[in-house]
């Protein structure tokens, strides 16, 4: 190939920087695993401690709590290798009780990777932090060794000292080992130390999968149903809106017809309707469509959307949306129009000079609020649905009849003189 | 003619009652709901009550139920159902009480104004009207029946006119023939479809309904 040797060709620029980015995503991931693996420590301890004072009593009272500890971290382990790989499969909920769990095949193989995740995972998770230290401190130390005491050992293993410029780049030269060992070693070392967890915290074979299985239909369940829900709002908006609205145009062109030649002005004005008539029925084609899926959420996800929100909201906003994945369109549709709302009310009616939006995901549901530090006195409107003119929080009941579309909650508490806080709650349906 | 109207959209609502009143028909109340459509019928006792199909609070069907209840209470009442989409279950529930004085019609069919005009008077005098789309499922649905395979085309197209209610003269009219033509017709179509002739026009309209509902069955 011409030019090979003089320039890296594309496909090597492209090795090194995979090669890079391997090594930073298993430096990223050994020193998770550190953290998991100091618990681990505490854990063993704690097992340990219990064991041994059993035969006191004191051991057993407290072994149900050690279990749940181990439990809990177990858990905290696979949503960690779920993060950096496939999703581990969690078995059965284990027991708590010692006898039970004795025999507990599910909970021996979490002993079994505590003690590796200890003894092997501990070691590399720390080598996993400390060379990539060393690394940096070896290769920068041409740049700082005349500041270093004559007496004062030079490398970062502890042996050497360094007087002259030699000796320096000796030690800088180390440094590149150092990053060698992490470029070729690191994500085989990131693979030892998440291998146990893999191995042994999935659900063995002889756990049932019918609970695994029957989550998922019950999600798939959801799922459906949200989408069922948004399909039904669809076509009750096109129903009942605009088709009411071109039946309109009909009705008013129709008696404009007969009107003609009777009494022309008032043909004149039936034709003005008709036309406003079309213009309200484009409109709600428009709000049809734009209402079911709003181009932001595609493009930026929830917090993106709500926070583009909380950004043109006149009143100062705080955006605080921690969901992790994506919940049914439908629904983060059915959220993003709840905020919007909530906050051109409050923008137009509370007087308040700062507002916050938290969104959060827990059991498959996802909960906001918006509240506001406002005047309050936000009646409750919503409770009167389809009797609201404009500006009489028809708007508010519009979203509660969506909410409500979707099996969800909706809740408004406004006392006079504030604040006013919504709380909505939706199955996430995915 | 008093007039009753029930139509929760409150443009329409609107609409509905200028076309009316510019006919110098009387509207007597409109109503949202079908709730406040039955007050208003108890308290003005119109000869025409004009119903929406959905309506507050659940949007499905409150109009069919609120015209059986209304014509359970005032016998001598005369309904005209509008929906905004042809539901066969709805037509068969309005009419199994009988066929007088019952009208089932798209919502468009309004702004065809002499058409619905007509369509409301004969409710009005114990007619019947059934919008075509109506008549045309029930054609599309019954095409197995060798029956009605022995009728020719202007014979059918004279037991679509009587399906949806038309006299004698208002089919002559659409159909640009004589009255004794169309009377013709008629009795060539109750010979091959073995209905027994009657001149009373809403047992007529219910024979050929019934013959059309058989005929989707089968």
């Amino acid at each position: 190939m011409p030019n090979g040797d003089d320039h890296p060709s594309p496909g090597r620029r492209d090795y090194f920087a995979g090669v890079a980015r391997d090594a930073l995503s298993a430096t990223r991931q050994l020193v998770s695993g550190l953290r998991t693996a100091l618990l681990a420590l505490l854990v063993l301890v704690l097992l340990v401690l219990c064991a041994l004072t059993a035969p006191l009593g004191v051991g057993l009272l407290a072994a149900p709590a050690a279990l749940r500890a181990l439990h809990g971290l177990a858990g905290l382990e696979r949503a960690r290798l779920a993060r950096f790989g496939p999703e581990v499969v969690a078995p059965e909920p284990p027991p708590t009780a010692a006898r039970a769990a004795l025999r507990d095949p599910a909970t021996r193989r979490e002993l079994r990777w505590l003690g590796r995740h200890v003894v092997a995972g501990l070691p590399l998770g720390l080598l996993g932090f400390w060379l990539p230290i060393l690394a940096v401190r070896d290769l920068l130390f041409p740049l700082y060794w005349r500041f270093v005491p004559a007496d004062a050992t030079a490398t970062s293993i502890g042996i050497g000292s360094s007087t002259s410029w030699p000796d320096a780049v000796a030690v800088a030269l180390l440094g590149v080992g150092w990053v060698a060992i992490v470029l070729g070693l690191g994500p085989a070392m990131a693979r030892a130390q998440a291998g146990p967890g893999r191995r042994l915290l999935t659900a063995g074979p002889e756990t049932d999968l019918s609970l695994r299985i029957a989550e998922l239909t019950a999600t798939r369940a959801a799922a459906l149903d949200a989408h069922n829900a948004e399909l039904r709002r669809i076509e009750r908006a096109l129903h009942d809106g605009t088709q009411n609205r071109i039946v309109s145009v009909t009705v008013l062109l129709g008696a404009a017809r007969r009107m003609v030649a009777r009494d022309p002005d008032g043909a004149q004005e039936l034709l003005e309707r008709a036309q406003s008539a079309a213009e309200q029925a484009l409109a709600d084609l428009r709000a049809v469509s734009r209402s079911i899926l709003p181009p932001v959420l595609s493009d930026r996800g929830l917090a993106g959307a709500l926070t583009g929100l909380a950004a043109e909201c006149a009143v100062p906003c705080h955006v605080d949306v921690d969901v992790p994945g994506r919940c049914a369109a439908s629904v983060e549709a059915t959220a993003y129009f709840v905020v919007a709302e909530a906050l051109t009310n409050i923008a137009k009616h509370s007087g308040a000079t700062r507002a916050t939006v938290t969104a959060r995901l827990a059991g498959g549901r996802l909960l906001f609020t918006v509240d506001d530090d406002g005047q309050g006195g936000a009646r409750a409107l919503a409770e009167t649905p389809g009797d609201g003119g404009p500006g009489t929080g028809s708007g508010l009941a519009g979203i509660r009849r969506r909410v409500a579309a979707h099996d969800g909650t909706f809740r408004l508490t406004s006392p006079p003189g504030g604040p006013t806080t919504l709380e909505v709650d939706l199955p996430c349906g995915s | 003619m008093r007039i009753v109207i029930a139509e929760d959209d409150p443009l329409l609502r609107e609409g509905l009652a200028l076309l009316l009143r510019a006919e110098s028909l009387d509207v007597v109340a409109t109503a949202g709901t079908a709730d406040d459509a039955l007050d208003a019928i108890d308290r003005h006792e119109p000869d025409v009550a004009i119903l929406d199909v959905r309506m507050p609070p659940t949007h499905t069907d409150e109009g069919i139920r609120a015209a059986v209840e209304a014509r359970r209470r005032h016998p001598a009442l005369a309904v005209l159902v509008l929906s905004a989409y042809v539901e066969q279950s709805f037509a068969t529930e309005l009419l199994t009480g009988g066929v007088g004085g019952l009208g089932y019609l798209l919502k468009e069919r309004v702004g065809r104004v002499e058409e619905f005009l007509d369509a409301l008077r004969r409710v009005a005098d114990g007619g019947t009207a059934i919008d075509p789309e109506v008549v045309a499922q029930l054609f599309t649905r019954s095409r197995r029946d060798t029956r009605l395979e022995r009728l020719s085309p202007r014979e059918k197209d004279v037991l679509g006119l009587m399906a949806e209610g038309l006299g004698n003269s208002a089919i002559a009219e659409r159909l640009v023939v004589t009255d004794g033509a169309v009377h013709k017709h008629i009795r060539s179509i109750f010979a091959k479809l073995d209905l027994a002739p009657t001149d009373q026009l809403d047992r007529r309209v219910a024979a050929v309904l019934h013959y059309l509902e058989d005929a989707r069955r089968r």
